[in-house]
């Protein structure tokens, strides 16, 4: 499979810009995906923000200038998409209350989906309460598995600044959890 | 004091991290991931089909836009571009043939005004004699319209007339 830089060069040079692009798409779709729909949950809403991701790498690929990795202006733009969505749409993305919780556990025993328990309840209610860049920036570290100096490009802060909110965001995370 | 600060970072991560590995075993995590994040059956197969459709449609409303020279920003008030558009096109045309006609008439007027300056001598005879029987007329009738004053005057006043055309 061709690299990033390979695809992104072709596509620049006009050879093939469907199939290029395409083939760019398919490689990272899941993890944007992914990544979208932890913050959103709900799948009509990460489908619609992943197009616009991809439709915006689209209409900027041609002056992207390979500076930092494709994956860093990826996520990027993912992220920006996905808090200009939820501005949008003035969601509030608050923890479950106890009745959404019991729902959670019927909804996911009864799916074919595997059966949460009650830790991974509370690691969803804890990560769902967390201010949208902490979250952003643990779900990039424990997921992705990011460098902070990634994380960082990605939310648009400092190596620092991420490590203050991965940080921050697993302090209030294991208080949440002592509380269930 | 900032190093003093970032040094407890660090540690205080790596104590955090030993935490939530014991705590969130990769498996758990793994499950939350799956449980959290499944997509729909065979959603990945056509997504990217889905995205290149969508660029296309976005192509070419963003031609047809173009077309009718109007970015997308404005077209909620191209109804009235359209109308001040009309208004401007009728009222020009109103005043340019307004303008128009009355250029005509002055140069009507002044094509007569040069015409009769330039008329020759001959010319104006010509048309004298051409109407001269109209002219006679109109002396015949001056004629005798002094005729009819001066059967009204007395003889004293007659012999003065005389004297006076005498002198």
């Amino acid at each position: 499979m061709a690299s990033d830089q390979e695809l992104i060069i072709q596509f620049q040079e006009s050879i093939n810009r469907e199939a290029n692009f395409t083939a760019l798409l398919k490689k990272h779709q899941q993890k944007v995906y992914y990544q979208i729909k932890r913050m959103v949950t709900d799948h009509a809403d990460a489908d619609d923000i992943a197009q616009l991701v991809w439709i915006k790498i689209w209409d900027k690929l041609d002056g992207f200038k390979m500076e930092s990795e494709f994956t860093t202006w990826l996520f990027r733009i993912a992220y920006n998409e996905t808090l200009n969505y939820i501005q949008k749409q003035k969601k509030q993305l608050t923890s479950p209350s106890n009745n959404d919780l019991i729902e959670y556990e019927h909804a996911t025993a009864s799916s074919d989906s595997p059966k949460s328990t009650e830790i991974q309840i509370g690691l969803d209610s804890a990560i769902s309460q967390l201010p949208e860049k902490q979250k952003v920036v643990f779900m990039l570290r424990y997921y992705e598995g990011f460098d902070y100096e990634k994380i960082a490009s990605i939310v648009g802060t400092t190596i620092g600044g991420a490590k203050a909110n991965y940080h921050q965001a697993v302090k209030k995370v294991e208080g949440f959890i002592k509380q269930l | 004091m900032e190093q003093h600060t970032e040094d407890n970072i660090e540690k205080d991560l790596a104590e955090d991290r030993a935490w939530a590995e014991s705590l969130l075993n990769k498996q758990s995590l793994s499950q939350f991931n799956l449980s959290k994040t499944d997509a729909p059956f065979n959603y990945f197969d056509s997504f990217s089909d889905k995205v290149m459709q969508r660029i296309e449609r976005e192509k070419i409303e963003k031609t047809n836009s173009k077309i009718f020279f109007l970015p997308s920003f404005m077209r909620p008030i191209n109804k009235w571009a359209v109308a001040a558009a009309f208004i401007i096109v009728v009222g020009g045309s109103f005043i340019f043939l307004n303008n128009s006609v009355s250029k005509k008439t002055d140069a009507s007027i002044v094509a007569n005004n040069i015409s009769l300056q330039d008329l020759s001598s001959e010319e104006i005879e010509s048309y004298v004699d051409a109407n001269e029987w109209i002219a006679e007329i109109d002396v015949q009738t001056q004629m005798q319209k002094e005729n009819a004053r001066l059967s009204s005057l007395d003889e004293k006043q007659i012999e003065e007339i005389k004297k006076t055309i005498t002198q």
